[in-house]
């Protein structure tokens, strides 16, 4: 399968594109940098993995520079839509540029994606699968996310009805719901902040980036196939 | 171009077992006369995109045949 992420520079990113490129699918990768992790894959999986740079505050130009000048004329099967931007504070701060900032990163330009993704299984007659990350944080509500929040919020809405709405091209969107994980984002919380997350686990620990990634590789595959609308928790049993 | 466009709607119209029409005319309807669904016309639109490079739904909604034409013009 052709496989679509973004965010693909570091952290849940690249973990999604092990697991698929392990499984023998072959990967579109977005992001702004090109890291060694990703160039470290492209070593070791040589003609399956390319990728493009490409801001996701540009919700403009993806048509002609991810699809037309990326993508060509190949089927997309699966779309990931993983990458983010984490705009922290409470409410009483909220600066609006920043806050449409993060709406085109995080929703805006996935919107677009989006919408070019389901014009090409269109085209290509594909029964494609969309996968969306969303956070914890819309579930349960943390001090400084509401604005993180409310766009991954909108992301889930968007999730449902895509489902609904192609469900009879057989199409299907699902939304995958990590808990708090070790990686860049979460990575300015204090020792202390992070024990208080886990504590409100039932597992009381760290999610694991990995099960993350294998949750998406299942719900891009067959094995999901009567999978759609739906919102999948991989969050440690999150109270 | 109006032969290929034919041959498009002639494809979609196929799919939802639809007799292929001969001819289309400027002023046909596209959802209408036509019997096209919202998901037919979208399909359409990929379709003539793929072959000509132009998006003929970006700046709003296409009614019938004629205005299809013109924009590929």
């Amino acid at each position: 399968m052709n496989i679509l992420i973004t965010g693909v520079s570091r952290g849940v990113g690249i973990e999604i594109c092990t697991v698929l490129l392990e499984q023998g699918n072959n990967i579109y990768g977005i992001a702004r940098t090109h890291t060694d992790e990703f160039k470290n894959l492209e070593y070791n999986y040589k003609g399956k993995i390319h990728f493009k740079s490409f801001d996701l505050s540009d919700g403009d130009n993806v048509n002609e520079e991810v699809f037309k000048d990326f993508i060509g004329k190949n089927p997309i099967h699966g779309f990931v839509n993983n990458a983010a931007t984490a705009y922290d504070d409470i409410i009483s701060n909220l600066n609006l540029d920043r806050l449409k900032n993060m709406y085109n990163v995080n929703v805006f330009t996935p919107m677009m994606l989006t919408k070019y993704v389901l014009r090409n299984m269109l085209l290509y007659k594909v029964k494609g699968s969309i996968v969306h990350i969303s956070s914890i944080s819309v579930h349960t509500g943390y001090k400084g996310l509401a604005m993180y929040a409310s766009s991954k919020g909108a992301l889930e809405a968007f999730s449902k009805n895509t489902a609904r709405e192609w469900g009879q091209l057989g199409i299907r969107s699902n939304i995958v719901v990590p808990g708090f994980m070790e990686t860049a984002m979460s990575s300015t919380l204090s020792e202390e902040q992070k024990d208080r997350i886990y504590k409100r686990t039932s597992l009381k620990t760290v999610t694991s980036i990995r099960s993350v990634a294998e949750t998406v590789a299942f719900l891009l595959s067959d094995k999901a196939e009567s999978i759609t609308g739906q919102n999948i928790h991989v969050d440690n049993g999150t109270i | 171009m109006e032969e290929k466009v034919l041959e498009i709607i002639n494809q979609i119209r196929k799919n939802n077992n639809l007799d292929g029409l001969s001819n289309l005319n400027k002023t046909d309807n596209l959802r209408d006369d036509l019997g096209f669904t919202s998901f037919d016309l979208a399909e359409l639109t990929v379709k003539i995109e793929d072959i000509f490079n132009i998006d003929i739904f970006e700046d709003g909604l296409v009614n019938t045949v004629g205005e299809i034409f013109q924009k590929l013009s």
